[in-house]
């Protein structure tokens, strides 16, 4: 297993009167080259799970293994850890401190010790990969971007570290539609492409359930489900007990199907549900 | 770091101590550290320490969690104890260790001082333990007020610092997270020399700034909306109420005060 944690509890402030369980035996695998989407309602634990994974927060007890091998130990470990697994966190261009785009990608791997000339191309490749032109924006000033532009260098300055993993806590939170469609095609790809494995945080999942193979469900602390997408969406009253919906696609196909149409409920996106719906009127017109 | 952070900081409750108003309560406290520094003898120092426990025991404040916030300030009452053991002169000889002595007056004094810091410490920190830091700075203003008449805007001021006691856990909050962001971007803020770890911190401090500084424009344009305005009367949803028990309070003090100063305890 790529990723595995066991047993993982973690308490804040242990040992004073303001001591607060913020995760609970939590047990979860995930297997290399997946899209795996953690959702929950906010303040479940989320990005304290995430913290974990890139060792940035100890677990009070139980363990994280990555490839294999139990996180933690000395800090040289835990920088080639951190290499390997990109944690992108909540609004990460309120991180900014650089004056130029370039400075502010090069900062992770110049942490790494990368020479001049490597760091050069680590930066145009990072923006290339986030599908910014590297010639417009190596010199411009992170804080003169759009909010859109400024997430994708957000994204880039973690990409930069050429992790094997990518870790998202709300990846789109306060971007708009566009930026949001911009930002979910863009995971999509580097999945596709270059197998890299993605593990995304969300309450807001109605664009990133297309791109899920896994979901994990968890709530006050606790993974309350885990399983495939199909499975974990086919079960839409388990969801809403939790105060968790559907995916607003996903939910028309399921009310469509419970009216008593003949329609596969397991559909995520725009273009899936129409080629679903059109099979519907092709049938129809063909009995009368 | 997280650690640090728990000193003195407010624990709910309603224990006698917390019902207590926060105007009786600093009353209470200079009362007491005026009495605590008049005393003079090691019996009456005695009983002011075993005073100060029972407030903390009144308090219900968890005695492990109070001692572990306490844990800091052990290192300077340690300091001072050593500085008052060794260069203290007078009594007799207790130890020699090279050209210096421990002589007995030292050894007197620095024990009769750190127990007066001990005192003084447990006594402040129930007071900050015990009471919100919004309550709190509403009871200072409350002593600042005749300064108004010299043309000080005491209410700002007031409201100034309850501010900026309301915004140090947001910061430090604030402070950590980008902490974690910046380590996951492999930043190191714990090895290298002084010059070289204060580099360091710019990615921290940058962000940090930018932020307060939003944080600080909402905050004027949320309070502006509300209806705040410099040189305005205001009232308070929570009237702070002098009850029975804050009398009952000051006048023991006061009485404890009295009795201490009229025997020359």
């Amino acid at each position: 297993m790529f990723i595995q944690t066991e047993k993982l509890t973690h308490i804040y402030m242990p040992g004073t009167p303001f001591a607060a369980e913020a995760l609970n035996d939590i047990n979860f695998t995930l297997a290399k080259g997946q899209v795996v989407l953690l959702i929950g309602p906010s303040g479940s634990g989320k990005s304290t799970l995430v913290q974990h994974l890139n060792g940035l927060l100890k677990p009070t007890s139980g363990r994280v293994y990555f490839d294999g091998r139990p996180v933690g130990g000395s800090k040289v470990e835990l920088l080639k850890l951190r290499r390997r697994i990109g944690l992108v966190f909540q609004m990460p261009e309120e991180q900014f401190f650089s004056e130029t785009v370039y400075d502010e990608i090069a900062f992770a791997p110049r942490n790494l010790g990368l020479a001049d000339r490597e760091l050069d191309l680590r930066v145009d490749k990072a923006l290339a990969r986030v599908g910014l032109e590297p010639d417009r924006f190596r010199h411009r000033h992170p804080f003169h971007l759009s909010s859109g532009q400024k997430r994708l260098i957000a994204l880039a300055a973690v990409l930069s570290l050429e992790p094997e993993v990518l870790i998202l806590d709300e990846p789109t939170a306060g971007l708009d539609p566009v930026g949001r469609r911009r930002l979910y095609a863009l995971l999509a790809d580097l999945n596709k492409k270059e197998k890299i494995t993605l593990l995304i945080a969300t309450h807001h999942y109605d664009e990133a359930a297309a791109l899920a193979d896994q979901v994990l469900v968890l709530y006050h602390g606790k993974m309350v489900m885990d399983g495939t997408r199909s499975k974990i969406f086919s079960n839409r009253e388990a969801l809403e007990k939790l105060g968790l919906a559907l995916p607003p696609v996903t939910e028309i196909m399921h009310d469509l199907a419970d009216s008593g149409l003949p329609l596969n409920k397991d559909i995520y996106n725009f273009e899936e549900a129409r080629t679903e719906i059109n099979k519907l009127k092709g049938s129809g017109t063909n009995e009368s | 770091m997280s650690r640090s952070i728990t000193l003195g900081q407010y624990l709910p409750g309603n224990s006698l101590v917390h019902r207590l108003s926060p105007r009786v309560k600093i009353a209470v406290l200079i009362i007491l550290l005026i009495l605590l520094f008049s005393l003079q003898n090691f019996i009456a120092l005695a009983v002011m320490f075993a005073l100060a426990l029972m407030l903390l025991a009144a308090s219900r404040i968890p005695f492990r969690y109070f001692i572990k916030g306490l844990r800091p300030i052990l290192f300077i009452v340690l300091f001072a104890l050593i500085i008052y053991v060794f260069f203290t002169k007078g009594g007799i000889v207790l130890l020699r260790i090279g050209s210096f002595t421990i002589e007995s007056a030292g050894l007197r004094q620095g024990l009769f001082v750190i127990a007066r810091l001990l005192v003084l410490i447990i006594l402040s920190l129930l007071v900050t333990l015990t009471t919100t830091p919004l309550s709190l700075t509403h009871g200072m203003g409350y002593y600042l007020k005749p300064l108004n008449k010299v043309g000080l805007p005491t209410e700002e001021i007031a409201m100034v610092m309850a501010i900026a006691l309301r915004f140090i856990p947001t910061l430090m909050e604030e402070s950590q997270r980008l902490m974690r962001a910046q380590v996951s971007r492999g930043a190191d803020f714990e090895t290298g020399s002084i010059f070289r770890r204060a580099r360091n911190l710019i990615p921290l401090i940058v962000p940090l700034f930018i932020s307060a500084f939003r944080r600080a424009d909402d905050l004027a344009l949320a309070m502006e909306a509300r209806g705040y305005r410099l040189g305005a009367k205001r009232t308070r949803l929570h009237e702070d109420k002098i009850t029975i028990l804050d009398w009952s309070a000051l006048a023991l003090v006061i009485g404890l005060l009295a009795f201490a100063l009229y025997f020359k305890l």
